[in-house]
């Protein structure tokens, strides 16, 4: 990086933080510090929610996915402004009314203390994991492509935060997170236009929709059906989007207490539910715009030659490795092939704005794609021998990979910028989540319940600090994770159908208590977990698989292969029929019992 | 739940309204994302 980047840089991340220090005045207890006094007007409320759910990964996987696979991935949010009006009508009041500091409060009270702790521990443990995930993707890219230690980049990247999170509570996160917010879009919005700034000239924005919707890359709607029936391991599609992404949503928004915190600081029920109301309403399309950019990048490298792979490092480890020379050939073809690709594409443009026919030349254009496409996998095999080790998913490094070799002094700056910020929005959250609901899930229930109101203070401090230097060592032993939005997303998924299934028994099934659901909730989630770990099982450990009944293995291995938003759906249903079926069975036993006596 | 009651909703009569605004959003996104995929593709 150059000096102009590093100062934009450096004067962006310490602004945010003497800002964050700024604004980090309040009330001394409990209330002042995670709940902000309930004080905030529902637009901070908004740029919160979005803060805490678009981390860097938001910023640097999107537009990769939409360059990859298309822009299809916007599906997964349809289900979202459905999950806001549910929320608004169920969940908020409830909360409000309760005054509760966090979600798995009010579990206590509706059945009993051990629930309460089960999904309190399960949230912890999922959030825990994930923040770490969320402090390690942006620094593994940024150390790859700039040259940074990892360790370091991983200290930076979740310990600069923690000045302000700790210091000012949800009121510094909720404020910071505005400024955040306002720096991230001004640097999204100079990156769409530069990208189709610096295409040849007289390439307008419907020439490079053009180019890229012909190339499959606007694929925004798909129906996930085949020829076959619908295919249920399709991963992004409406129906997946808007069922699985409703329950995802729902669950995350109204159970996640990194969420569920930000709009309990609301200083009335009505600027909490225009918060989620108005989340509904921009998030789908702000989601579009960043995957549009994606799409952009791609119809970019179409006039110029895109790296064969985008993250460097491992072109340096095959280059020390056997397969070198195999990797030169490839790169030979590659180029080769890519300055094909730049006459084809002027030809389709020129025919397009011609008004000629464009078939042939989208088909010249569209088989040259596939033969680069096809030396890309060639490349990704050599980087899955045993000889090499190395990572074959680029996804996170295509948007910054651009930006670093494309971008003018200043703008990379900004945009690494943006990077930290939108990391620090959502680790910041967490943080403070993770600490509220230690202290009054855990800490204030089990170890200390006669604290002091100054004592309260001090502790939720220590613990928001504990659990930063939790992230950053989780974030030190991360590994190979593949696209690590989908990483975020497939944890999550793990956990948050039984707790939203806890939660919707608790709303709606008024007659389950309990010991129906709490052990309702920790049998399924042992079936989640275990589909989850059941390929690895069946590779690594053979011998245990005829431990478990033949038809229990063959609904497992089903469940394994279901793309991972179904399983929201499947872990809010299951922990809510299963508990029904303890319930009837209880009241059974209960009914013989009485009969008898 | 006092306090909801003595809140005035904010730009539309009740709450139901915002709520079938926000649905109607999203269908219509949906039908303008359609239009956008199938007339780019």
């Amino acid at each position: 990086m150059s000096l102009p980047d590093w100062i934009v840089l450096a004067v962006t991340l310490i602004g945010i933080v003497v800002f964050g220090l700024y604004k980090s005045k309040t009330t001394r207890d409990l209330d002042g510090y995670f709940l902000s006094n309930r004080s905030m007007p529902w637009y901070l409320i908004l740029l919160s929610i979005m803060g805490t759910q678009a981390s860097a990964i938001t910023f640097l996987s999107a537009p990769g996915q939409a360059y990859t696979d298309g822009m299809r991935f916007v599906q997964y949010y349809f289900g979202l402004p459905l999950a806001m009006v549910v929320l608004c009508i169920t969940f908020v009041p409830i909360f409000h009314k309760l005054k509760v500091y966090t979600a798995y409060e009010y579990l206590e009270g509706r059945f009993d203390v051990k629930t309460r702790t089960l999904t309190s521990f399960l949230f912890l443990l999922q959030r825990g994991l994930s923040t770490g995930i969320s402090v390690y993707a942006p620094s593994i890219i940024l150390s790859s492509l700039l040259g940074w230690n990892i360790y370091w980049t991983n200290i930076f990247m979740g310990g600069l935060l923690i000045i302000y999170t700790v210091s000012g509570g949800a009121r510094a996160v909720a404020y910071t997170q505005q400024l955040q917010f306002i720096i991230i879009f001004i640097g999204m919005l100079v990156t769409a236009y530069m990208v189709v700034h610096l295409l040849p000239g007289g390439i307008t924005f419907i020439d490079t929709l053009k180019v890229s919707g012909r190339l499959g890359k606007l694929n925004v709607i798909t129906t996930g059906y085949t020829g076959k029936g619908f295919n249920w391991n399709d991963r992004y599609n409406i129906w997946s989007g808007v069922i699985g992404g409703f329950f995802l949503a729902l669950s995350y928004f109204g159970t996640d207490q990194s969420q569920v915190g930000r709009y309990l600081t609301a200083k009335t029920v009505s600027e909490s539910r225009i918060g989620l109301l108005m989340n509904g309403l921009v998030k789908v399309p702000m989601q579009f715009l960043i995957l549009l950019i994606g799409a952009l990048v791609f119809t970019f490298y179409q006039f110029n030659q895109a790296p064969l792979f985008f993250n460097q490092t491992q072109i340096a480890k095959v280059e020390a490795s056997s397969y070198k020379d195999s990797m030169h050939i490839i790169q030979n073809q590659y180029a080769q092939f890519s300055t094909q690709k730049k006459q084809l594409v002027a030809n389709f443009v020129n025919d397009y704005k011609a008004g000629k026919n464009i078939e042939q030349s989208a088909s010249a254009l569209k088989k040259v794609n596939a033969e680069t496409e096809k030396l890309r996998n060639n490349f990704k095999d050599i980087l899955e021998k045993d000889a090499v080790k190395g990572d074959a998913n680029d996804t996170n490094y295509i948007f910054l990979r651009f930006v670093v070799d494309y971008m003018p002094k200043g703008l990379i700056g900004l945009l690494i910028a943006v990077i930290f910020l939108a990391s620090w929005g959502s680790i910041a959250a967490s943080l403070n989540s993770l600490a509220s609901s230690t202290v009054v899930d855990i800490h204030k229930k089990f170890i200390n319940r006669e604290c002091t109101e100054a004592h309260d203070y001090k502790i939720s401090k220590w613990y928001t600090f504990a659990w930063g230097v939790f992230s950053i060592i989780v974030a030190q032993f991360a590994g190979n994770m593949g696209s690590l939005i989908e990483a975020v997303n497939v944890l999550g998924s793990l956990f948050y159908g039984v707790i939203l299934g806890i939660f919707l028994v608790a709303f709606y099934v008024r007659k389950i208590n309990g010991n129906a659901v709490f052990i309702s909730a920790v049998l399924v989630e042992f079936i989640i977990i275990l589909s989850f770990i059941w390929p690895w099982i069946t590779q690594k450990f053979p011998a245990l698989v005829p431990l478990f009944p033949a038809f229990f293995s063959r609904f497992i291995n089903v469940l394994s292969s279901v793309s991972f938003l179904w399983l929201n759906v499947i872990g809010a249903a299951g922990t809510l029929l299963i508990a029904l079926f303890f319930q009837l069975f209880f009241n059974r036993r209960q009914g013989a019992a009485t009969t008898k006596q | 739940m006092n306090d909801e009651i003595k809140e005035k909703v904010p730009l539309f009569h009740s709450w139901n309204q915002w709520y079938a605004f926000v649905v109607l959003v999203l269908v219509v996104l949906i039908i303008l994302f359609s239009f956008f995929t199938n007339y780019f593709a």
